[in-house]
């Protein structure tokens, strides 16, 4: 069992400053985590990058009891080939990814938003567990993951779970976890063969939240698509796939005019608001330009293997 | 004095110097390495947690309302807590108004806007103070309030301040000539409405104070701030306390902009407050909300423009209404609206003008000084009214301005004539050459397809020091030690522009002819002679000359006393390389520490101050016209864009920047200056806006919703453009360089945008959301 340390607030002042009293955990083993996360999930919260907890701790819209920092757990950091599947770890850092040949080759719309999420600062500290369990309707992995059919195994004490990343969002920072789980690992398919995808994200600087952004991913034979999928962040409390929009793309040949008409339906499949980063309006106007934008690029990186 | 140190004479004398040992060399800044190796100490450096009291500040949820009482009951419950500190406890005058005596520095009786300070709460630990300020209970009455700056002009019934019987602050004019005969005179007249919006300095250290309790009711205040002599001078009136029993010590910072010009004293006062009332060492540092919620902003304006030109496109009339919604407070507002009004015009030569600015309260956070104070949002309107002209004219944009631009001898609107240091007409003529402005503009105006390309110029002057009359000066105290090395002395701060740690030595080193590295820089100091501000571009310009005038009065005594030595005279002596010798015969020669020896053991004294007092005119506020600034810099710059026609995204790709500002004393200095201020405009332009709710609250008081770009959203800025046009009252002619290239900034980008896209660019920012209705509005015109 690990001893509940009291953190030093010593030099801790201003910007520095995390106004909140609780005690923290630093496990070494994913089974020391599951043990704190059984005994204090529902006032516990999960340090991994702290990219995104430490910001809402500062501004105190997150106060838990209990931190437990899983930094310390090396087996939870890992990118596998499996063959026909890659696992990656809830641990691994954006930068690994970014650093990963087999994300670049294999899933290009991951490949995407890895190279547009925050800086190098960041991409260093954050996780890409940590981007899908912090559940932001904007969380730049979310879109590629579900385009690419990605599944997620969590864990508790009493066992794992695998789920599919579409059934894992339920809301704006809420996720189907139950308070004594943790995300384990990520698995992706490889995609078939003669398949591409494709990540397009707008924002107000190039390490900034999407306003808007749009995964997808398509397979083209005989000029007809045969395969597509669409998912689309910011633009509803959760991010979404859009399975109107891609039924009415299946089996439609591929030309630009048939895709620019067709992707007109993904408006009725979100429902953006206004806030400090966008409108409603423009997300809607917008989302339709970025999915063809992503379409015409995994178009392109299908032929192109 | 002896009349060889008459400090107009010497600066004539150095003015003529055609060849330099340092200046106009890219030197290296004394700071570099302990910035580098993160050494370097900030107010936060000097803070000892448990040691000092910790001070949180209260702030006002209201926009307008009476306060009916105030209970610290609870929060003096707190454990460690010293005290809870209103308006009431103020020993001295709550009274810290700079333009206008308006603005308490606790709120008293009322609140003027959401995130006013209404108490400050001082807990020995910082989490105790924090945990304290929350229970303070605040009992509001709330009071109608106005934000549109429009409909408050218009109001009597809802006063920000009473007293003043309207919510017209202040108000300016310009007149030249007669604008209905120029109207008359002119084939093509436009029109326009022009708003721009907040801008937050987002320096990356907020504001912070350290005031310390010395014997005999002294005080002691490290903190922010651009004018130490300012920030004593509002403590003292505050704590109550005679200015020499105050001294400010400015330490390094991470940024100013003009926000610490303005908040740096009002920290410092705060922090000093507690200390007096305390008897003990008290820190006050705001949080990221705070400083955004709290600090003076980049005026907010409506610019109604009209303008006028022969087909010849000789300007002859313009007519200019600007308002400010100057927020709560007047602050500097009244100075930023005047420095708005007088340029106006542009640099351009108009003959009949008529210029109103009105500076208007509302229940927001109120306007500021911040780099360009009041001149980037008047030039953008001003040049935008140029492309308008031009294409109605159809006449080259670039033409255009050179038909108009001034040139020596040329009257201002004020009725002002520049006899010399105009340099800017030759900038445009070099800028349009090498920025390839003829070929692009012609293949940028038929573009079409999805990614339309553009450029755009912006042409802006500046006036140099403080307008009209007001006084201007300049001093400081420079010795040499016995050992040879030189200390200056000045209240000139060092917030990351440099000046004191590069052109403030390169002057002293040039003009002693003393190794660079023997001398050091003690600045942001009250210890030395009162510097004026480091703001207006005045650090290596106006704020420079007590340096170079005092230095040059020691290069007096050394010259003689060198030719003493040397059996020769004073007008024989060089100085260099570590030794005085004789220009006709370097062999006969005496060591600089040789000489500076003698020197202290023949009565030879080795410090002196540098006092500078500007000569001025006067301006007539009646007849609007008269004497504005001793010299203008001037700016030009060209931006090329590419627009996502879309998605309505702004990518500006490449800027080309040129500066008539006289001598250049620190090329890479400079170019660090212009780099950062066209990269702060073009955030300006693109990015950066507050949403402020319907009570005029901020609601994005933080960097993840108020966002700044980044080094990836950076356009390629090109080497600038230098036309030195020596002004006479600069260190070796310099003019001031530091806002400039965020002054033609707007202008630049919005009319490159107005270029890709074939329509007038109005309002800023330019936002995908902006640009996106821009286009559509457009598209929707067409059919």
């Amino acid at each position: 069992m690990v001893e509940a340390v009291k953190l030093s607030r010593h030099n801790l002042f201003n910007t520095h400053i995390i106004p909140v009293n609780f005690k923290y955990f630093a496990p070494k083993t994913l089974n020391e985590a599951l043990e704190l996360l059984d005994k204090y999930g529902k006032e516990a919260k999960i340090l991994a990058g702290g990219t995104d907890l430490l910001v809402k701790m500062k501004m105190r819209l997150v106060e838990p009891k209990y931190i437990i920092n899983i930094k310390g757990i090396r087996e939870l950091n890992f990118i596998k080939d499996e063959g026909n599947q890659v696992r990656i770890g809830a641990l691994t850092r954006w930068r690994q990814l970014e650093k990963s040949e087999l994300i670049k080759n294999f899933f290009p719309s991951l490949y995407d938003a890895v190279k547009v999420m925050g800086g190098t600062q960041i991409r260093n500290m954050a996780t890409v567990g940590g981007n899908l369990c912090n559940a932001s309707p904007a969380a730049d992995s979310a879109p590629p993951l579900m385009v690419l059919n990605a599944k997620l195994v969590l864990a508790s004490k009493k066992g794992e779970r695998e789920i599919p990343i579409t059934q894992f969002f339920k809301g704006p920072g809420k996720t189907v976890m139950e308070p004594d789980e943790l995300l384990k690992e990520i698995t992706i398919p490889k995609p078939e063969e003669g398949s591409g995808s494709a990540f397009i994200k707008v924002a107000r600087t190039s390490m900034d939240l999407a306003k808007i952004s749009a995964a997808t991913a398509l397979k083209v034979e005989d000029r007809k698509i045969v395969m597509v999928r669409i998912a689309i962040g910011s633009a509803a409390p959760t991010p979404v796939r859009t399975p109107k929009t891609e039924e009415a793309l299946i089996g439609q040949p591929f030309r630009p005019s048939i895709i620019r008409e067709k992707v007109k339906l993904v408006v009725n499949e979100i429902s953006p608001i206004d806030d400090v980063r966008s409108t409603a309006f423009y997300r809607k106007e917008v989302s339709k330009i970025i999915v063809e934008d992503a379409l015409l690029i995994s178009y392109e990186r299908a032929s192109r293997r | 004095m002896s009349s060889s140190e008459d400090p107009y004479a010497l600066m004539e004398k150095w003015l003529k110097a055609k060849e330099f040992l340092v200046v106009g060399k890219g030197v290296r800044r004394a700071d570099a390495l302990e910035k580098a190796m993160g050494q370097a100490r900030f107010v936060e450096d000097f803070y000892m947690p448990g040691h000092m009291l910790f001070i949180k500040q209260v702030l006002s949820t209201e926009p307008h309302a009476r306060i009916l009482g105030i209970d610290a009951s609870k929060a003096l419950e707190v454990p460690s807590v010293e005290g809870v500190f209103t308006a009431k406890d103020i020993p001295g005058e709550n009274q810290v108004g700079y333009a206008l005596p308006d603005q308490p520095l606790i709120a008293e009786g009322k609140v003027r806007f959401a995130g006013e300070l209404v108490a400050l709460v001082a807990a020995k630990d910082f989490d105790k103070a924090i945990e304290a300020a929350e229970k303070v209970k605040i009992m509001y009455d709330p009071l109608p309030y106005v934000l549109d700056p429009l409909e408050a002009m218009e109001r009597k019934d809802i006063l920000v301040h009473g007293e003043v019987g309207s919510n017209i602050a202040f108000r300016t004019k310009v007149r030249k000539g007669d604008i209905e005969e120029g109207f008359s005179k002119s084939d093509v007249i436009v029109e326009n409405e022009y708003r721009t919006h907040h801008q937050d300095h987002v320096y990356l250290e907020t504001e912070g104070a350290l005031a310390l309790p010395e014997l005999g009711d002294r005080l002691t205040v490290i903190s922010a701030g651009q004018y130490p002599h300012l920030v004593r001078a509002i403590v003292a009136r505050v704590v109550g306390l005679p200015e020499s029993n105050i001294k400010v010590i400015i330490p390094y910072m991470g940024g100013g902009f003009g926000g610490k010009d303005d908040e740096g004293p009002l920290v410092a006062a705060k922090a000093a407050l507690i200390a007096k009332l305390t008897g003990k060492p008290s820190f006050l540092m705001y949080t990221r909300d705070e400083s955004m919620l709290m600090h003076p902003k980049r005026e907010a304006t409506i610019i109604k423009y009209k303008s006028g030109a022969s087909r010849d496109g000789k300007l002859q009339a313009i007519e200019v209404k600007i308002i400010h919604d100057t927020g709560a407070y007047s602050n500097r507002g009244p100075f930023i609206l005047w420095r708005a009004t007088v340029h106006a015009s542009g640099p351009y030569r108009v003959p009949h003008a008529k210029v109103d600015g009105y500076c208007i309260y509302t229940n927001k956070v109120y306007q500021g000084s911040y780099r360009g104070f009041g001149n980037p949002s008047v030039q953008f309107a001003a040049e935008a009214q140029m492309d308008s002209l031009a294409r109605k004219l159809g006449i080259d944009p670039v033409e255009l301005r050179l038909k108009n631009l001034l040139r020596p001898g040329d009257l201002t609107i004020t009725g002002q004539q520049l006899n010399e240091s105009v340099g800017v007409a030759d900038a445009v003529a070099k800028l349009a050459k090498v920025s390839e402005w003829s070929s692009k503009i012609k293949a940028y105006s038929s573009s079409n397809g999805r990614y339309r390309r553009g450029i755009g110029i912006g042409v802006a002057w500046h006036g140099i020091s403080t307008s009209r009359g007001v006084p201007d000066w300049s001093n400081a105290l420079v010795k040499i030690e016995k050992d040879g090395s030189v200390s200056v002395h000045t209240g000139i701060v060092e917030m990351g522009q440099g000046s004191p740690v590069s052109s403030h030595r390169q002057i002293a080193s040039e003009i002693l002819g003393a190794p660079l590295d023997v001398v050091t820089v003690d600045f942001g100091t009250t210890d030395a002679p009162d510097t004026g501000a480091t703001h207006a571009s005045r650090g290596t310009s106006i704020g420079a000359i007590g340096v170079y005038v005092a230095a040059a009065k020691l290069r007096e005594r050394l010259n003689k006393l060198a030719s003493e030595l040397l059996g020769t005279s004073p007008d024989e002596i060089e100085i260099k390389d570590g030794k005085a010798y004789l220009r006709s015969n370097p062999e006969k020669y005496i060591s600089w520490k040789e000489l500076i020896k003698e020197a202290y053991s023949r009565g030879v004294e080795m410090s002196a101050t540098g006092y500078f007092f500007l000569p001025k005119g006067k301006f007539n506020d009646e007849a609007g016209q008269g004497y504005a600034y001793p010299a203008f810099s001037y700016v030009a710059m060209v931006a090329e864009v590419e627009v996502d026609t879309y998605t309505g995204k702004v990518r500006v790709l490449r800027i080309w920047p040129a500066l008539a500002a006289g001598r250049i004393i620190n090329p890479t200095q400079v170019e660090g200056q212009v780099e950062g201020a066209a990269v702060q405009g073009m955030g300006y332009v693109l990015m950066e806006q507050f949403v402020f709710d319907n009570k005029g609250r901020i609601l994005n008081p933080n960097l993840t919703d108020y966002v700044v770009p980044t080094a990836l959203d950076a356009p390629e800025i090109m080497r600038p453009v230098y036309v030195e046009d020596i002004f006479k009252y600069g260190p070796f002619g310099a003019k001031g360089v530091g806002e400039m290239a965020l002054i033609p900034a707007p202008a630049a980008i919005a009319n490159a945008v107005s270029n890709a896209l074939g329509v007038q660019v109005t309002k800023l920012p330019l936002t995908p959301e902006n640009v996106y209705f821009l286009i559509k509005e457009k598209m929707g015109k067409k059919a």
